[in-house]
């Protein structure tokens, strides 16, 4: 799951500002990286722990000059690499 | 008292065959089966349908129903990369039964050879994108007598086996509609409650950490570790069919992960977004966000 925002300046410029993503990683007793469910001994966790509220702050500085911009505030689900499950999308605009 | 007639007419009418061929009269049979036809014959929910047309429909639309085919690139995987790779050995059925364990539990009456052509199959189905190979595996997959029958018993110490011909469910009565006509329990199969059934350590069997019987470790998923510990550790009350069965009536479609609907009920977002000017002086305009993100499951998200 990859939560992402994103600004639109009134110039055109697209500026990142934050993205987060949340996801296990499975390890094999090496400590190295897998997918294979055989190979897969332990875990890292970075998911949403279930019944808790995780807050994400970001800050990012626009390019001087601008006046205003759409910041879009995305929450996207990927059960696979193939498939995209939009869960969350809103704009805010904001003016300087 | 009308409609009891009506059914009694209409039962004494059908083809002697219709209750010849339900699975009570092939299902709990001991040999070894080395023909897949034969082994998808004895586990088939086809006459499931002529009663519970509905619940059918819904579990057609699930990942149970493709619950090989779904999985085949992962199976594949193991067979090639795993076994014969990287343990230098031949498919053996203990190996196979390592995914068809819940993949499909039917494999564990199938004898060696067909253990090895349903590897074959699943090879074929991924490296020759062989479409009568897929169609042969889409036969197997986690169906009403698995669930009702092959792993409901969660206590077989204690309970014993599942008995053979008998569906298990959450009440343990006659359907509906033989009900109301009086009837105390159907003529097509036996009926007992289970209280396995309706647990969420029922799912948990496939939808967790599995180890099996050689002691090794599969990490296929971790969703019932993160239920049992994080969920029900923290408070939570529900299971895994209160919300995958029960809510919005979603019945035995259990919908997951691959669907938008449920996966937005799983996730509270809340954003606030400000702009600003920093740097006194020069004056960089700014952008601050918070976005909070709260998981309502029941499980880590996202978990597979």
């Amino acid at each position: 799951m990859v939560l992402d925002v994103t600004a639109k300046t009134d110039r055109g410029e697209t500026v990142p500002i934050g993205k987060k993503e949340y996801w296990e990683i499975g390890l094999d007793l090496d400590g190295n990286h897998r997918y294979g469910a055989w190979q897969i001994k332990e875990i890292v966790d970075l998911t949403l722990p279930p019944r808790k509220t995780v807050q994400e702050r970001f800050m990012a500085e626009l390019p001087e000059g601008t006046k205003s911009a759409d910041v879009d505030i995305t929450v996207t689900y990927h059960p696979s690499k193939k498939i995209t499950l939009d869960v969350f999308k809103e704009t805010r605009t904001v003016t300087f | 008292m009308l409609i009891r007639t009506i059914i009694v007419v209409l039962i004494s009418l059908m083809p002697i065959g219709a209750f010849a061929m339900h699975p009570e009269a092939q299902y709990g049979g001991t040999e070894e089966i080395s023909n897949l036809d034969v082994l998808v014959t004895r586990y088939s929910d086809e006459t499931c349908k002529e009663c519970h047309e509905e619940i059918y429909a819904e579990w057609k639309e699930s990942y149970h129903s493709q619950s090989v085919v779904h999985s085949i690139g992962g199976l594949r995987n193991f067979i090639v990369h795993g076994v014969e790779k990287g343990w230098n050995a031949e498919i053996t059925k203990e190996h196979l039964m390592r995914c068809m364990d819940c993949h499909a539990p039917q494999l564990q009456d199938a004898s060696k050879s067909l253990i090895r052509d349903v590897a074959e199959l699943i090879k074929k189905t991924v490296d020759a994108q062989d479409e009568d190979a897929k169609e042969k595996l889409a036969k197997l997959n986690v169906n009403c007598v698995i669930c009702h029958n092959t792993k409901v018993s969660i206590e077989k110490n204690l309970k014993g086996k599942p008995k053979p011909g008998v569906y298990y469910g959450p009440k343990g009565k006659s359907t509906t509609w033989l009900k109301k006509a009086g009837f105390s329990a159907t003529r097509a199969h036996g009926t007992e409650r289970s209280a396995a059934v309706t647990s969420a350590l029922f799912c948990g069997q496939c939808h967790g950490m599995y180890t099996p019987p050689d002691g090794d470790i599969i990490g296929c998923n971790t969703l019932y570790g993160s239920y049992q510990d994080a969920y029900r550790g923290n408070g939570g009350t529900e299971t895994c069919q209160d919300c995958h069965m029960r809510a919005k009536n979603r019945g035995h479609r259990f919908p997951g992960a691959y669907e938008k609907d449920i996966v937005k009920d799983g996730i509270g977002v809340d954003a606030q977004v400000i702009g600003l000017n920093i740097k006194p002086g020069t004056w960089i305009p700014t952008i601050i966000a918070r976005v909070s993100l709260t998981n309502k499951a029941g499980h880590r998200i996202p978990d597979g």
